[in-house]
């Protein structure tokens, strides 16, 4: 796992993710297609049914939490959930989970911390370059470096929760492994001793390392995401405040 | 050695534990206060320990770091 670390090469996590991709890539085309045949006017029945109620609920998400002023960013927030939530899972089936890997929560990072600072840019324009020397000047190097701070949180959020299942769930393995040895290794010859007790006791660990964290740390992810991105569009109020002003500065 | 370290370093979840305990009983009280509420109080508090968890996941990361790669 961290041998590979800074070295440019495929590892089994890359390979899983490329997977994950697959799979969105192929649900996405499929529900393309049943949404392109459909007749608009009668109920949408399974997959299309599930994929409109995951679609509005991102809507609606994006909506409460940043405002009507993007519209269309629901769509961001739905990949970059779907992806999460599909690599995070990705480990139940035996084959090692994308998010293990340093890799992947960097780059889910820095898209959202290049789309933070990319729809403040679009906002504010010029005035972007006013936040690093608030509230003074001197403060310039303090300011540089809280600049990485969300990247830094979210990524290490999102790796640290993986990666502290995966070795805890191998510990658990591991240790289960060898009690069922010691109980059955006396009546079962061979290698076949150490499987009995963990199929019992592994699935409600599963259920909280692999299922309950992943859903949490994927809301907690899109939820810090478009919370950062809605604080980076001004307030209508200082927008018109400040027209106010100039108006005013016009009129005298 | 490592090992030691490894054990300084977990001792950064004590306070996440205790801001946890501190969400939940506020919760609770909110709940109680205002029953009606406690669909949407329940979620925001998941949320929110989770949100504090993340010191805890922070210094869980160092410790194991600290044993695998030390």
């Amino acid at each position: 796992m961290f041998d590979n670390f800074f070295k440019f090469e495929i590892t089994a996590e890359i390979m899983s993710s490329l997977i994950v991709m697959g799979i969105i890539i192929i649900l996405s085309i499929v529900i393309g297609i049943m949404a392109h045949f459909h007749d608009p006017l009668k109920k949408p029945k399974g997959l299309l049914f599930l994929a409109e109620i995951g679609v509005e609920f991102f809507d609606n998400f994006t909506k409460d939490l940043i405002g009507t002023k993007l519209s269309g960013f629901g769509g961001f927030i739905m990949a970059i959930a779907v992806y999460l939530f599909l690599s995070f899972i990705f480990g139940l089936t035996g084959l090692p989970s994308p998010t293990t890997n340093m890799a992947v929560p960097l780059s889910l990072g820095l898209i959202s911390f290049f789309a933070i600072h990319l729809t403040s840019i679009r906002y504010t324009k010029w005035r972007y370059f006013k936040r690093y020397v608030e509230p003074f000047p001197v403060f310039l190097p303090i300011n540089l470096l809280s600049m990485w701070a969300p990247l830094l949180s979210l990524t290490l959020r999102l790796f640290g929760n993986a990666l502290s299942g995966y070795v805890l769930m191998n510990i658990v393995y591991y240790s289960l492994e060898s009690l069922s040895t010691m109980i059955f290794g006396n009546f079962i010859p061979g290698d076949w001793s150490g499987i009995f007790i963990a199929p019992l006791i592994a699935p409600i660990l599963h259920l909280y390392f692999d299922l309950f964290s992943a859903l949490i740390q994927t809301m907690i992810f899109i939820s810090l995401t478009t919370i950062f991105i809605g604080q980076e569009i001004p307030d209508e109020d200082e927008i018109l405040s400040s027209d106010v002003k100039l108006i005013r500065k016009g009129g005298k | 050695m490592n090992i030691i370290a490894a054990a300084i370093a977990i001792w950064g979840v004590i306070p996440s534990a205790i801001g946890e305990a501190w969400v939940c009983s506020r919760a609770i009280d909110g709940i109680s206060r205002n029953p009606e509420a406690a669909k949407t109080l329940r979620s925001s508090m998941i949320l929110a320990c989770a949100l504090v968890e993340t010191t805890a996941i922070y210094s869980l990361l160092v410790s194991i770091l600290c044993i695998f790669l030390g």
